[in-house]
């Protein structure tokens, strides 16, 4: 899932302080933590209040869509609905931004998240990682099911590098070596052989930019 | 335990002058908080144990057992205060931990105007009090207990069910018929709008009794009969598809209005875990505050404490369990999480201080009341620093 974190809300008044009229869109897609029409309706109430403080009224408007990147569904659940709007404030990651910015090109679209990677929750700590950087030559199936261009501090392809100790990377501390989780992984696989292969750098001319599915 | 814990009054004492050892409330606790000495042959109560069901007050043969909540005397006079007020005569006895609003006590029992009486669990309520409210002239007792494998107080319910098997029995003997006294069982459920699920899940790992299931692909199904009514997962709900039956998000929002309506400024609103404070049956409110109880902290709503904000509220206290009194699983430190997080949001705004997180149990009769007036104190200071501006 995608994972985003919400803006402070000093920079999204900042944003939207123009306009009163606000489409406030959750997404209930791969966003993490959930940004639907909780996230949706909590947002439009800390904006509320967050405006009386600067003397500001807004009149919010507030819905969700099943999957904001997905053009043709926005479209029918949103166009029915913009008359009157002034702005619109997403709740989706990056692309669903886009996708609305690119639906409604005459209206302002702020983003209400900033947009951080492709990851997975670790539900019973709350922590969400990173797990795939999408770089188009999956090679998943070598380093035990560890992605090391996703989790290694550096993106490297035959490691672990000098900095790795007692299992933790040395740019952060709290940061497990992922060459260190590979080793033991394949260890307890019985397939240490694999890392005597030395792997070249990935090609990213195959990570792409279009496709016709 | 630091001192200032032990200075303070337990809300429950075994008063050795009266106390005969006769070791029936050590075998009721359900928290094994009475014990006896083997060697002094003395009866003695563990406060730290004790979860003030009441249960050893209520049974004890020799009245030997003082409690702050719901004694004797209290419930006496609530009922005939309370029979003048309601001018009524049906009288419905209800276990906080599973009663519905006033509407669902309707549904339930078909009875439109009585006279309530809503205590932590009835378990507690002696057969004494039964007999007191039928020589007030009360007609028909209605008791709402909680499903005997959901009681919290473990025995509350099952000693309930004893209770009023032989309260009846006596009664007919005494020509009074064999069912002046009905037994209701209920307990709050989850329900699920499938129009508005999203079958993200989130309930499935939030629930702590494994009771939501995304088994097939659309919406989430519960099984209700593992559910306990704590709520948590309608306060986690990203896309608002679950609520309680006869709790409902809207019931709660109308009273914050109704009770902001009420107050003076600075208002606080006191978002309180029926199993965290006790309130005295006679609660006397002071203008600046108001109550809501919840069925579990974990209820606690983001949406609704904003609401709050919004509509005018200055302040607003959330009193929870500790993580570990809590009655539910986990939902203590649940409720605690997500007011943190909205803390931090509301500090952004310019609302830093304005919302507190604090647990007490009611094991000590002023921890609550300690926690409210400090609150007040912030509160009537950051209105008064308002005011000058």
């Amino acid at each position: 899932m995608i994972v985003t974190t919400s803006k402070p809300l000093d920079e999204v008044l900042d944003y939207i302080s123009p306009y009163s009229n606000i489409f406030i869109v959750g997404c209930d897609g791969c966003t993490q933590p959930p940004r639907g029409l909780r996230e949706a309706k909590i947002l439009s109430q800390l904006l509320e209040l967050g405006g009386k403080l600067r003397n500001k009224n807004f009149n919010f408007k507030v819905t969700t869509v099943a999957k904001q990147c997905d053009s043709y569904l926005t479209a029918s659940a949103l166009k029915p609905q913009i008359d009157g709007v002034e702005a619109v404030l997403s709740l989706a990651c990056g692309i669903g931004v886009q996708t609305l910015a690119e639906l409604f090109p005459e209206l302002s679209v702020f983003p209400a998240q900033n947009t951080h990677f492709m990851g997975a929750e670790e539900r019973e700590k709350g922590i969400l990682e990173e797990r795939c950087a999408g770089c188009g030559d999956c090679l998943l199936a070598l380093t035990g099911g560890i992605c090391p261009i996703a989790r290694c501090a550096k993106g490297l392809l035959n490691g672990p590098c000098g900095g790795s100790a007692n299992g933790k990377c040395e740019v952060d501390p709290e940061r497990d070596c992922a060459w260190s989780l590979i080793i033991e992984r394949l260890k307890a696989r019985g397939k240490l052989e694999l890392l005597e292969e030395i792997r070249p750098p990935i090609d990213y001319q195959l990570k792409g930019w279009r496709f016709t599915p | 335990m630091n001192e200032q814990l032990t200075e303070e009054r337990a809300a429950v004492e075994i008063n050795e002058d009266y106390c005969s050892s006769c070791s029936i409330c050590s075998t009721l606790c359900p928290f094994e908080a009475i014990k006896r000495d083997t060697e002094t042959g003395k009866t003695f109560l563990e406060i730290e144990k004790c979860q003030v069901c009441g249960i050893c007050y209520s049974d004890c043969p020799a009245k030997a057992i003082n409690i702050i909540y719901y004694d004797m005397d209290s419930l006496t006079k609530y009922l005939v205060r309370a029979k003048q007020e309601y001018e009524c005569d049906e009288l419905v006895i209800m276990c906080k931990g599973s009663a519905p609003d006033f509407a669902g006590i309707e549904k339930l029992f078909g009875v439109t105007k009585f006279i309530p009486l809503s205590i932590p669990c009835v378990g507690r309520i002696s057969e004494e009090v039964f007999l007191k409210a039928i020589v007030m002239g009360i007609k028909r007792i209605y008791v709402l207990a909680c499903d005997e494998d959901y009681c919290r107080f473990d025995r509350g319910s099952q000693i309930t069910k004893r209770k009023i098997l032989a309260l009846n029995l006596l009664l007919d003997q005494l020509g009074y018929g064999t069912e002046v006294i009905t037994l209701k069982r209920n307990s709050l459920k989850v329900k699920v709008d499938k129009d508005l699920c999203i079958a993200c899940g989130n309930c499935v790992f939030y629930c702590p009794y494994d009771a939501a299931k995304l088994d097939s692909p659309g919406a989430v199904s519960f099984d209700l009969s593992a559910c306990k009514g704590c709520g948590l997962c309608v306060a986690m709900c990203p896309a608002l598809a679950l609520d309680l039956e006869n709790w409902e998000e809207e019931s709660i929002s109308t009273l914050i209005s109704k009770l902001l309506s009420e107050m003076k400024p600075p208002k606080i609103l006191v978002f309180r875990c029926q199993w965290a404070v006790f309130p005295p049956l006679d609660e006397e409110f002071n203008q600046n505050v108001r109550f809501i109880d919840l069925p579990c902290a974990s209820r606690v709503d983001t949406f609704h404490i904003l609401e709050a904000f919004q509509k005018g509220v200055d302040g607003i206290l959330i009193a929870s369990c500790s993580e570990e009194d809590c009655k539910q699983e986990g939902a203590s430190k649940n409720a605690q999480h997500s007011v943190t997080i909205l803390g931090e949001r509301l500090k952004q705004i310019g609302l830093q201080d304005r919302l507190h997180f604090c647990t007490v149990a009611p094991r000590y009769s002023g921890s609550f009341d300690r926690e409210l007036e400090q609150f007040s104190k912030k509160m009537e200071a950051i209105y008064l620093e308002g005011g000058k501006e």
